[in-house]
C-alpha cells in the first residue's frame, strides 16, 4: 500500500514529477555519454599508442633504456621469439639517434632501421602513410618521413635528405636517403620524431647491423601479464617492459581521465541530489495537514518516512531507464559513426588522440548507475522525510 | 465501563512567554457508548481538550486515563500506535487521503494494523454500507460531495474498531442536508453498535441531537448536561 499510495502520489503534481523525472533522465544520460566518451578516448589512445607506436612488449638491452647509445644491443638469438606461445607478431629495429638534414633545415630525430614487413605486422605503418608509397619499391636507401618532419624540412617527396648518426665505432657517419612516402602518426610528437629507413641500409651506413628493439605485439593484451615473464625468462639478458611501463603516460592518462569522470559524475549526481531534494520538500511542504492527518490517525514515522524515501526512489526508477536508453542509443549511433573532432585535430594528435571519436560503453557501466540513482534518490530523500517525521500531527492537520 | 477519564487536566500554551491557560483542571469521565458533544465558544478549550483526549497533544498537568491506560506517559511512536488501536478520528475538513478510493480510505488503517486482505475487504463493504456509500465505493475524494468524504471519513474511523470516535467540528463544512445524514449514521452506529462518539462542535443540530452535553468556558467545564432524548 505504501508503494501505490507512493506511486500516486508523484502523480499528484505531473509536471513537477515529469521535470524532476526529464531532469533524472538528462543526468543519467550525460553521465552514460560522458562514461561512453571517456572510454572511447582511453581506448583509442591506448589503441593508438600501442598498435601505431610501441607495441604490447618492447625488449631492450637494459642499459639502452637509460641511455640510448647505439652501442647497447640486443646479442641474444631472437630467432625462436615468435615461437613463444600468445606472441602475434615481432619487430626487430636498429636504432639510431640522429640528425635529419633537407638543403633548407636539420632537426634531431630516431632513425628507425626496419624490416619493411615485419615492421608493418606490428605497427601498420603502411596504413599511415599519406604520401608516396611504403617500402618495396627499387628506390635506392629509401626513407619515410612524418609530415610534420616535411613540413619542418620544406621538403617533399622524392627529394634527397642526409641522415648523419654516431656509428658504433664512434663516427660520425652519413648517408643520403630519397623520400618515398610520408607518414601522418596518430601522435604528432612522434611524427616529428621518427623517421623509418630498411635496416639493411642503416647497418650498410653504420657498417654493421644491430638490433636495439624488439617490438612485439601479443594476440590478446589480456593475457600481457602471462606473456612478458616468459619472454623474460627466455632472454635473461634483455630488459622487457610492457606498454604501460614503456609509456607511464597511458597509466597516467587512464587514470587521470576515470578522475575526471568520478569528478563529473559526482557533480552531476549532487546536481540531481538537490534537485530532488527540492522537489521532495515542496511535495511533503504542500502536504502538511495529510502527513498530519496520517500520523494522527495511527501510520507510524518509520512508514511516512518511507512513503518519502519511496516517492523518491520512484522518480529514479522511472528517470533513470529513460536516461539510460537514450544514453544507449546516444552511444550506439556515435559508436560506429564516430564523433568527429577534425576541427581540434592538431592539439588531439599532439596527445595521441585520434581525430574521429567513437564512444563505447562497458556493459557494467548501467549496473553502477543503476546503482548510483538509487543510491543519490536514497540520499535526496532523506531530509524531506526527515521533515515530515518531525511533524506534530496536532500542528499539521490545522496547517492551512 | 469508563472509556476516557480526565483528571485535573490543565494545557498552558507558551509557558514561559506569554502564557495562555487553554484548560484549567478539566476532570471529565465518558464512559462506553456515550454521545457527548462538548460545546463552547471559541478559545474555550474544546478542540484542546479533544486532542489529548485523542493523544495529539499532551497536557502541562493532570491524569488522561484512556480505554483503561494512562496515556500521558506514552512516547509519540507509542501513542501513534495507540491511536491508530483505540480512536478513531473524525475531522473537520475531512482529511482523506486525495490519491486513494473511498474504499482504499478506510481500509488503509487496517493495513496499518496488519489486518488480512480478506477481512480488510469484508470490513471495508460493511463500513461503506453502513454509511450509506455502496456506490461510490472507488470514487476518489474528489469525485465526491463533501457530506460523502465525511461520511467516508466516518467509516475510516470506524475501520478499526477504536474504543471511540473523536470528531472535531465533523458538520463544519456540511450543509444542512449532509449534517442531517451524517448525524443520523453516527446516531445509529452508536444506538444499534454502542460505539462512543465525542463530539466538539458549535453546530447547535449537532448539539441537539447529543445525549450528553459539556459546556466549556475558559478552559473549565461549566456545565455537564445528561439530555434525554
Amino acid at each position: 500500500m505504501l508503494l501505490k499510495i507512493a506511486w500516486k502520489n508523484i502523480w499528484r503534481s505531473k509536471v513537477r514529477s515529469l521535470v524532476v523525472i526529464i531532469a533524472i533522465a538528462l543526468g543519467v544520460w550525460a553521465i552514460i555519454f560522458i562514461n561512453g566518451l571517456t572510454v572511447g578516448i582511453t581506448r583509442a589512445y591506448i589503441n593508438n599508442a600501442v598498435n601505431y607506436e610501441i607495441s604490447h612488449l618492447q625488449m631492450h638491452h637494459p642499459q639502452y633504456i637509460e641511455e640510448s647509445i647505439i652501442n647497447y644491443q640486443i646479442r641474444e638469438e631472437l630467432s625462436d621469439l615468435q615461437e613463444v606461445e600468445g606472441v602475434k607478431a615481432i619487430s626487430q629495429r636498429m636504432l639510431a639517434n640522429g640528425m635529419i638534414s633537407s638543403p633548407k633545415a636539420a632537426r634531431g630525430i630516431v632513425v628507425r632501421g626496419i624490416q619493411p614487413a615485419a615492421e608493418n605486422a606490428v605497427t601498420h605503418l603502411s596504413d599511415l602513410i599519406i604520401e608516396g608509397e611504403y617500402f618495396g619499391s627499387k628506390a635506392r636507401n629509401p626513407i619515410i618521413i612524418g609530415q610534420e618532419i616535411a613540413e619542418k624540412l620544406k621538403i617533399k617527396l622524392r627529394q634527397k635528405v642526409v641522415i648523419t648518426f654516431q656509428s658504433k665505432g664512434g663516427d660520425i657517419v652519413a648517408g643520403s636517403f630519397r623520400i618515398i612516402g610520408i607518414y601522418k602518426a596518430k601522435n604528432s610528437q612522434y611524427e616529428s620524431m621518427n623517421v623509418f629507413v630498411d635496416q639493411k641500409d642503416l647497418a650498410a651506413t653504420n657498417g654493421e647491423k644491430m638490433i636495439h628493439e624488439v617490438a612485439i605485439v601479443v594476440n590478446d593484451i589480456n593475457s600481457i601479464d602471462q606473456i612478458q615473464p616468459l619472454i623474460e625468462s627466455k632472454y635473461p639478458g634483455t630488459s622487457v617492459r610492457n606498454y604501460k611501463e614503456i609509456s607511464p603516460d597511458i597509466s597516467l592518462y587512464e587514470s587521470q581521465i576515470q578522475v575526471n569522470l568520478i569528478v563529473i559524475i559526482i557533480i552531476i549526481m549532487l546536481a540531481l541530489i538537490f534537485g530532488i531534494i527540492n522537489t521532495m520538500l515542496m511535495a511533503v511542504l504542500e502536504r502538511i495537514k495529510e502527513l498530519g492527518m496520517l500520523m494522527a490517525v495511527g501510520m507510524n514515522k518509520l512508514n511516512v518516512f518511507m512513503m518519502i524515501v519511496f516517492e523518491t526512489i520512484i522518480l529514479g526508477i522511472v528517470g533513470a531507464p529513460l536516461g539510460m536508453l537514450l544514453g544507449k542509443m546516444t552511444i550506439s549511433y556515435f559508436e560506429t559513426r564516430g564523433i568527429d573532432l577534425s576541427s581540434y585535430s592538431k592539439g588531439m594528435r599532439q596527445f595521441g588522440m585520434s581525430e574521429i571519436l567513437y564512444p563505447h560503453l562497458e556493459g557494467n557501466v548501467f549496473i553502477q548507475l543503476a546503482i548510483a540513482v538509487l543510491i543519490t534518490a536514497m540520499l535526496a530523500s532523506i531530509y524531506p522525510a526527515y521533515k515530515a517525521i518531525k511533524l506534530r500531527p496536532v500542528e499539521a492537520i490545522r496547517s492551512i | 465501563m469508563n472509556v476516557i477519564i480526565t483528571k485535573g487536566i490543565e494545557k498552558t500554551y507558551n509557558p514561559k512567554t506569554i502564557p495562555v491557560h487553554a484548560l484549567q483542571g478539566v476532570d471529565l469521565t465518558i464512559k462506553k457508548g456515550e454521545f457527548t458533544a462538548i460545546v463552547g465558544p471559541s478559545g474555550s478549550g474544546k478542540t484542546t481538550l479533544l486532542n489529548i483526549i485523542g493523544g495529539l497533544d499532551r497536557p502541562t498537568s493532570g491524569y488522561i486515563e484512556v480505554g483503561g491506560k494512562d496515556i500521558s506517559k506514552l512516547s509519540d511512536n507509542q501513542l501513534i500506535d495507540f491511536r491508530r488501536e483505540n480512536i478513531g478520528f473524525v475531522f473537520q475538513a475531512y482529511n482523506l487521503i486525495p490519491v486513494l478510493t473511498a474504499k482504499e480510505n478506510i481500509e488503509f488503517i487496517m493495513l496499518l494494523q496488519g489486518i488480512p486482505k480478506a477481512q480488510r475487504d469484508k470490513r471495508t463493504l460493511e463500513l461503506l454500507h453502513a454509511v450509506g456509500l455502496d456506490d461510490k465505493i472507488n470514487k476518489r475524494p474528489i469525485e465526491l460531495s463533501g457530506g460523502q468524504q465525511q461520511r467516508v471519513a466516518v467509516a475510516r474511523a470506524l475501520a478499526s474498531k477504536p474504543a471511540f470516535i473523536l470528531a472535531d467540528e465533523p458538520t463544519a463544512n456540511l450543509d444542512s442536508l449532509s449534517t442531517v445524514n451524517l448525524l443520523d449514521i453516527m446516531a445509529n452506529l452508536n444506538m444499534q453498535e454502542h460505539i462512543t462518539f465525542v463530539f466538539s462542535t458549535h453546530d447547535q443540530r449537532v448539539i441537539d441531537r447529543a445525549r450528553r452535553v459539556v459546556t466549556l468556558e475558559d478552559g473549565v467545564i461549566s456545565s455537564d448536561v445528561y439530555v434525554d432524548q
